[in-house]
């Protein structure tokens, strides 16, 4: 017997729902509350959310080819000045280490989990990872996502690129 | 090559002193080191004061109330290596001729943050999504283990170790000793970090005269001399980096040894940033006091515990003296001189010759840590 479909409102539509001045409370996996006072961080929001993944954005170095996120103005491999193109970054990465905190400042909830990630293009990206330490490994495929990663000073959820662990 | 003579150390004990100013702690610290050398207040020419969160002009706030404003005061802030930092312009300043006696101070007062971790700078970007100092280690040690084998028995040994020597110092933060089961069953804080593998947080003052080999004799002090005095800072990578091992440490003592013309197998003792355990076994390998992957061994061993052949931390190290921040740098170098004159009591490294200080500073995202000091010293 397979169960309805279940309704799914992605960052796109939710995205979408914001601009349009709705109040949103969205009760996901994360069990936070979204609604129209929530922050981005960067604020730049250098990401795009695609139907199935987020893509961040990098940049890259025509000089050198090295890539860097977020992206640089200048290249801190090869000291080049300009010449440093918009990547998109690969949704899914490699786990190369991570922690379970148990004691943070202000405005992050405890426990939370923190990791490594490695993209294919040779950057290494610092991120939350949903879930606890338990369920995740070393070398284990991790996708981009986003959610909320901490609330503000005045209480206001604050959004960001993090990663889910993959099977 | 030697830069220049120590001639007088002198430190408070670590710990915390809510009800004293950061600026009597740095008074009693450098008072010490100035009655140790024989020097007078007219006989200081420059001074040099590390701190990290002492806030502005820290130097000129201690040195006032001893009536030695007037001449050149620089502070210097380098995160957890402020102190080390500050004795190397020291050291140069003396081998460049421009003073001949110089008062170094490390000086902090941490209970006034409030307790909790470290308060790092919120324009970094993994600061705003929840890295914090334990994390920093603790991710590092998952990885280090995950290459090498190594077991969370292994880091509770290191802090056992710490203990094992901070209770022979009269001057640590914590004097009492403990069981691998203690740290393993003390409350998590970043995984596989527990409690007692990380440092506490507390206030202290370190102070050392830096002096001409010349001024020294005059002193009749005991000096001993710095051999070598290297500063290095982590190199950025937006890519891929090897976290099971330091490559600033490595680079950073690669020069000093150099220095100083030796090799890790002549260093008698070392002091060593221990901000965690997971950090020590790191540092035995890049330190060269033994081969990669190898750390575990040398901790299962004793080598670098009472009576080991490569004693590590004789003072309780990070964990055990304490770490007031700014403050550590130049605590590892009173360390230093008391066992390289044979003044250490119970810890006593016998026959100490030759000393290395190792002290890093920072989190700072995609660096290896923002600086890394190494000191060799001589007797």
């Amino acid at each position: 017997m397979s169960s309805a479909p279940r309704p799914v409102l992605s960052f796109v539509n939710f995205n979408r729902l914001r601009s349009s001045g709705a109040t949103i409370i969205l009760i996901a996996k994360s069990q936070v509350a979204v609604n129209d006072d929530t922050e981005y961080f960067p604020a730049s929001r250098p990401w795009t959310e695609e139907a199935d993944s987020v893509r961040l954005h990098g940049s890259k170095c025509a000089l050198c080819g090295s890539v860097a996120f977020p992206p640089h103005p200048s290249c801190p491999a090869c000291g080049a000045e300009s010449g440093q193109d918009a990547v998109q970054l690969s949704p899914v990465g490699t786990l190369y280490t991570f922690s379970e905190i148990h004691i943070a400042p202000k405005g992050f909830a405890t426990p939370y989990v923190v990791g490594y990630v490695d993209l294919p293009e040779g950057v290494r990206l610092f991120g939350q990872i949903e879930g606890r330490a338990g369920d995740l490994r070393l070398e284990q495929p991790v996708a981009v996502t986003l959610g909320p990663v901490r609330s503000d000073t005045s209480g206001r959820m604050v959004v960001s690129y993090k990663f889910r662990g993959l099977p | 090559m030697t830069l220049a003579t120590i001639a007088g150390v002198g430190m408070t004990k670590f710990g915390k002193q809510a009800d004293r100013t950061i600026e009597e702690i740095g008074r009693e610290a450098l008072l010490r080191a100035m009655k140790d050398a024989g020097v007078a207040r007219d006989g200081i020419d420059e001074a040099f004061c590390g701190s990290s969160y002492g806030g502005p002009l820290i130097g000129q706030r201690i040195l006032r109330d001893l009536g030695m404003t007037g001449i050149p005061i620089t502070n210097v802030e380098n995160a957890c290596s402020s102190g080390a930092a500050a004795l190397r312009e020291a050291c140069w300043a003396v081998k460049a001729g421009r003073a001949d006696a110089i008062a170094v101070l490390g000086v902090e007062k941490l209970t006034r943050l409030g307790g909790g971790t470290l308060p790092l700078e919120p324009t970094d970007i993994e600061v705003n999504l929840g890295n914090v100092m334990p994390a920093v280690y603790a991710m590092r040690a998952r990885r280090y283990m995950h290459e090498t084998g190594a077991t969370p028995r292994h880091l509770a040994m290191i802090a056992v170790k710490s203990h094992e020597y901070g209770a022979r110092n009269p001057n640590a933060q914590f004097q009492n000793r403990i069981t691998v089961d203690d740290v393993m069953r003390s409350r998590m804080v970043a995984d596989p970090l527990t409690l007692y593998m990380c440092c506490p947080t507390g206030d202290g003052a370190a102070a050392v005269i830096v002096t001409s080999e010349k001024r020294a004799r005059e002193l009749g002090a005991k000096p001993v001399r710095v051999e070598a005095s290297v500063l290095q800072s982590g190199l950025y990578k937006t890519g891929f980096r090897d976290m099971a091992s330091s490559e600033l440490t490595e680079r950073t003592s690669r020069l000093a040894y150099e220095a100083a013309g030796i090799g890790p197998q002549d260093v008698s003792l070392a002091e060593v940033h221990d901000a965690f355990a997971s950090a020590e076994l790191i540092y035995y390998e890049a330190l060269g006091f033994c081969g990669k992957g190898e750390g575990a061994a040398m901790i299962e061993r004793g080598e670098s515990g009472p009576g080991g052949r490569q004693p590590v931390n004789p003072s309780g190290g990070l964990a055990c003296r304490g770490h007031p921040v700014g403050a550590t740098g130049v605590a590892q170098i009173v360390e230093a001189i008391w066992q390289l004159r044979g003044e250490a009591g119970e810890r006593q490294v016998p026959d100490a010759k030759v000393a290395l200080t190792h002290c890093t500073g920072g989190g700072i995202s995609g660096l290896d840590h923002g600086a890394c000091a190494v000191h060799v010293l001589t007797s």
